[in-house]
């Protein structure tokens, strides 16, 4: 009764803090999510370490149009939902930013992402569909973890450093969250068009006919 | 029309609309009128001061004083364990974490009920939970827990419970006002609470 209470009064997201869920529901809701993501990238064709590495020769640009559209959906959508009352912006969670740690984690993952032909979430979707090359990601991927976990106390500064809290880019450029919106869908239009005349121009029809 | 065109429109129509909405109309109001109106009339969000006294004497974790009255009035004298909230300061952002609790019950009084209800109107309003008064406030405290006396001639059980609890808190409200002020700054200042933060990340 409580909780339906809560919801008629309080219907307002994040759901997990509004509701105060148990864990045991908090892990239900994420096994749920994770299932539509992991067959949403399954059938985007994320399995495929090629379609992946397409991105990097430009004769695919999928990884590009599915993600930039992911987060322009998440962050159109978030803005409406708060706008209309149904989301408190200000409890969702924003990653703190360790710009150094960002900027070799970048590094270190675009290296692997374009050797491996996988990101570590693609490489479990592939996993799933027994693909051999993703079983070989993920143990380097578990064993990178596992020395990274190690070594912390040796490389705790390099990681640590140029700490900048949770940061958000458009408080960073000085304009507004709408503002921002606007810009990151322009930049996602343009890119969409130029990944279409990448993809006639780089074609590999050898590969993209198996894909 | 091609579809890509029609998809590229719609985005960029959705962008320019999103550009000039408000950002984060969730700090507005969100309480409705009606709700607002039982939640006030019922007596629940009241906390006597005999019943904020025992929390303060088994130091209850659970629960956050707030004093709602100006910085000189909390530095002549203040309930212990409660952190200062001038009123006029109440929306500053800096207090979010204090507020922002929802498994912690924040009671706030002032010298009578005034300004506490008015806070406890508006935090509740914007959407934060746990929010009591302290019913009378300071003028309370001080008629029942600093100058209340047993008169009767045989006291009970329930009687003597009370009268202790009112003896314990005075004892400890005398004690800690009674502190040079840099002490007292430090006792407050742990008391501060950081916000509730949901967790999460992705890889």
């Amino acid at each position: 009764m409580d909780l339906i209470r809560t919801f008629i009064t309080q219907s307002m997201g994040p759901i997990s803090i509004t509701f105060e869920f148990s864990e045991w529901i908090n892990l239900l809701i994420a096994f749920l999510i994770g299932i539509g993501f992991g067959y949403s990238l399954e059938q985007a064709g994320f399995s495929s370490s090629r379609k992946l590495a397409g991105m990097f020769y430009g004769y695919d640009t999928t990884v590009l149009k599915v993600f930039f559209t992911a987060a322009i959906v998440a962050l159109a959508g978030s803005q409406l939902l708060s706008f209309f009352g149904l989301l408190n912006l200000k409890e969702v969670f924003v990653n703190p930013f360790y710009v150094n740690a960002s900027i070799l984690g970048g590094i270190i993952m675009g290296a692997g992402f374009i050797m491996g032909g996988y990101c570590p979430g693609t490489s479990i979707s592939a996993l799933s569909i027994g693909k051999i090359d993703a079983m070989i990601f993920m143990t380097g991927g578990l064993v990178g973890a596992f020395l990274f976990a190690e070594t912390f106390p040796l490389i705790q500064s390099v990681a640590n450093d140029n700490f900048k809290g949770p940061m958000r880019i458009d408080e960073w450029f000085g304009v507004s969250p709408g503002v921002f919106t606007l810009l990151l869908i322009l930049a996602a239009v343009a890119l969409f068009w130029i990944a279409e005349l990448a993809e006639k121009k780089f074609s590999r029809p050898d590969i993209t006919s198996d894909l | 029309m091609d579809a890509r065109i029609k998809y590229s429109v719609l985005l960029v129509g959705i962008g320019i609309i999103i550009a000039f909405l408000p950002f984060n109309t969730a700090e507005t109001f969100r309480v409705k009128s009606n709700i607002l109106l039982s939640r006030s009339a019922s007596e629940d969000i009241y906390y006597s001061v005999d019943q904020v006294a025992r929390m303060m004497n088994n130091e209850d974790s659970t629960v956050q004083i707030i004093d709602l009255r100006s910085t000189t009035q909390f530095k002549e004298c203040n309930i212990p364990s409660s952190v200062n909230i001038p009123y006029p300061d109440l929306l500053n952002p800096i207090w979010e974490g204090t507020f922002n609790q929802r498994k912690i019950k924040k009671i706030f009084y002032g010298n009578d009920d005034q300004t506490s209800t008015y806070s406890w109107t508006i935090l509740t309003g914007l959407g934060y939970q746990n929010n009591f008064i302290l019913k009378g406030g300071l003028n309370e405290w001080f008629k029942t827990i600093l100058y209340s006396k047993f008169n009767g001639i045989k006291i009970s059980p329930v009687e003597n419970a009370l009268f202790e609890n009112r003896y314990n808190a005075r004892k400890t409200f005398t004690q800690i006002n009674s502190l040079p002020d840099s002490l007292k700054t430090k006792f407050f200042s742990s008391k501060r609470l950081k916000q509730s933060k949901l967790d999460g990340g992705c890889e």
